[in-house]
């Protein structure tokens, strides 16, 4: 659809000062301002599995470090494994000599048929239940590590927490310039501060237990003879993608590779910097693709597409015809303001646009017009089209004539223009409770639209 | 039936006790079917620059494409050899003239004649394969970048869906008849 409808020819100017097409763009209903992904604030409102849709609070997620416990993934070309079901011949435990079948599992990858017997994992004997994981060698001195890192941040937020409280007396802050900046922590606990939470950095200190450091060795083991002698086989050796996914274990070869638990992905929704409103909000249910709150721009704000491009010549004057679409069920009027690139350098723009200089209205958007088609040309009439701006009307949508003159002999040929709508807020219960008698008002609202128009025909 | 050409005498088809050839399967050419192979409706066997022969068990299904694709400058004609209990997905294309044994070539997939396939490989659904080689045993070729790996095993004989087909297909497909035996049984 993106190629259809070339989305990255039409670009919308955002209130942050970034272009990007108008199916990126968010629209404030509170503030009224354009709103791109770039200047919205994002929040994580929960983690599920997109395998098995399973939710999970964002605490046991952090334990779990953000992987589903059911779900793995196939570590030859990280595509989600299934249970397969086999049955396999076991000596009958009675009777040795006869061979009774019993069902195993084993997991499959759909894509490129690892599973897990090539890894060498034994079958299971129940469908539910963990597999057999690889113990992690580190595991051990990594729990070590963050323990002493948490301890030691504890103790730095002490430590944050203490100065603040004694920087409000004068005595404790003179006494801190005089002493030297080492050992900050015991030096003040000698004085005054004893009484005070001193004693209890004292105890929070006391806890700490050091890591030993990691030692660097410059001596490494040698390079085993069977690298120099023996053929490389590329089918057997783990590529570097299939490395970086284990990174616990650095699999060398393909039959050491394990299946990795699969990331949790997030819900998230979007919020406005300045007025704190929610522009999208998913719904909680992660197998739901609804939304709570959905603001976005081209349900609110009227829609540019390119529809006609004569030739373009260099210096000559051509009319191109563009499409301007109502979002609203209600009229909506319009005007441009065009520009010249000789005049305002900050722009994109290589040529300059006339735009229609009088107000335009767009007809009232009808989702059930496009399936009747006899209806559609009824009273157009009234809207008293000037025909030397306006091409064609069609329910919604207007075709706009513009009269474009390329500045720039070479690249494509793109004109910028501020496109001014008047925006009535549909939603009037949101704000009924300030003041209740006023409707909601109608406000003149723009944004500067820069069109590619496409390049210009060689002379 | 297809007219005799220069280079072949008499362009005949033969088909194996057992196997399970629709009428609407496009034959051409000098063609061997091996028993208890099945062959869809609307797939292809066209045997251009010399006989086609499809070993035993082999499942060719709809739009499958087999041909034995005149080269410029051939001399004489090439027989193209298909092993035994191979399958063919849906919509693939096969000019490779030799194929092993128990190998799968998935939905779309293509294999070019210069490509000659051993035992146990599976070439994955769309992959494009044209290089001039041999490929390993038990190679699985996969994704769009058509990656390699070895797989330590042969895929699964699909007997058990061959024996489906060949309950179900001749009750509402007209069947060719084998050549050997006087007639395919009837259900």
């Amino acid at each position: 659809m993106a190629a259809k409808l070339e989305l990255q020819r039409v670009q919308i100017l955002c209130s942050c000062n970034a272009r990007s097409p108008i199916t990126q763009l968010y629209f404030c209903k509170h503030c009224l301002k354009i709103r791109c992904g770039k200047c919205v604030s994002h929040e994580v409102d929960s983690h599920y599995c997109p395998n098995c849709l399973e939710n999970m609070p964002s605490a046991e997620a952090k334990s779990k470090k953000n992987r589903c416990g059911n779900c793995l993934d196939c570590p030859s070309c990280q595509h989600t494994l299934s249970h397969r079901a086999t049955s396999v011949a076991v000596p009958d435990p009675r009777d040795p000599t006869k061979t009774t079948t019993k069902k195993a599992y084993y997991l499959a990858c759909g894509l490129c048929r690892w599973s897990s017997r090539d890894a060498g994992m034994p079958d299971k004997d129940s469908a539910s239940g963990p597999w057999l994981e690889p113990e992690n060698a580190g595991a051990r001195r990594i729990t070590d590590l963050s323990d002493y890192y948490h301890q030691l941040a504890k103790q730095e937020k002490m430590e944050r927490e203490h100065k603040k409280f004694t920087r409000r007396r004068a005595y404790f802050r003179l006494q801190e310039k005089y002493l030297s900046p080492g050992a900050p922590g015991r030096r003040r606990s000698s004085a005054l501060l004893s009484s005070f939470t001193g004693l209890a950095l004292k105890d929070e200190q006391a806890t700490i237990i050091p890591v030993e450091p990691a030692v660097a060795s410059e001596e490494v083991d040698a390079l085993p003879n069977k690298i120099l002698t023996q053929p490389v086989v590329l089918e057997k050796i783990c590529t570097i993608r299939q490395r970086l996914q284990h990174p616990d274990h650095h699999c060398v070869s393909v039959e050491q590779m394990y299946p990795r638990h699969k990331h949790l992905l997030i819900k998230r929704s979007q919020r406005c910097r300045e007025c704190e409103h929610n522009l999208s909000k998913p719904e909680f249910n992660p197998s739901s693709i609804k939304f709570k709150i959905q603001l976005v721009a081209i349900q609110h704000i009227p829609d540019v597409r390119i529809f006609l491009v004569p030739n373009l010549h260099y210096g000559k004057e051509s009319i191109v015809t563009l499409i301007i679409s109502n979002p609203n069920e209600k009229r909506m009027s319009i005007r441009f303001d065009g520009s010249n690139p000789k005049e305002c350098e900050d722009t994109h723009a290589t040529a300059q646009v006339i735009p229609p200089e009088d107000e335009l209205m767009l007809g009232p958007k009808d989702p059930t017009a496009e399936f009747d088609d006899s209806t559609a040309d009824i009273q157009y009439d009234a809207y008293n089209d000037n025909t030397e701006y306006v091409q064609f009307r069609k329910a919604h949508k207007l075709g706009v004539l513009f009269k474009v003159i390329p500045q720039r002999a070479t690249d494509n040929v793109v004109v910028v223009f501020t496109l001014k709508y008047k925006y009535k807020n549909t939603a009037p219960a949101l704000n009924s409770s300030q003041d209740e008698t006023s409707s909601p008002a109608a406000v003149w609202l723009e944004h500067e639209v820069t069109v590619d128009i496409g390049p210009l025909v060689s002379e | 039936m297809s007219t005799s050409t220069g280079t072949m005498p008499r362009p005949s088809i033969k088909i194996g006790a057992g196997a399970v050839v629709c009428v609407e399967a496009e034959l051409r050419g000098d063609i061997t079917i091996g028993p208890r192979t099945v062959i869809h409706p609307r797939a292809r066997i066209i045997a251009e620059a010399g006989p086609i022969v499809i070993g035993e068990s082999n499942l060719v299904e709809d739009q499958v494409v087999i041909i034995n694709r005149k080269q410029l400058g051939q001399e004489g004609p090439i027989t193209m050899t298909i092993g035994a209990n191979n399958v063919f997905e849906v919509g693939s294309r096969c000019e490779a003239v030799r194929v092993g044994n128990n190998n799968v070539v998935e939905s779309k997939a293509f294999i070019g004649r210069d490509t000659e396939m051993s035992n146990g490989c599976v070439i994955g659904a769309f992959c494009n394969i044209t290089s001039h080689e041999r490929l390993p045993e038990h190679t699985v070729i996969f994704g769009d970048e058509c990656r390699r790996r070895l797989q330590a095993d042969k895929p699964q004989a699909q007997t058990l869906q061959l024996d489906f087909l060949m309950k179900i297909l001749p009750n509402y497909h007209h069947l060719k008849k084998s050549t050997k035996t006087k007639s395919v049984e009837k259900s």
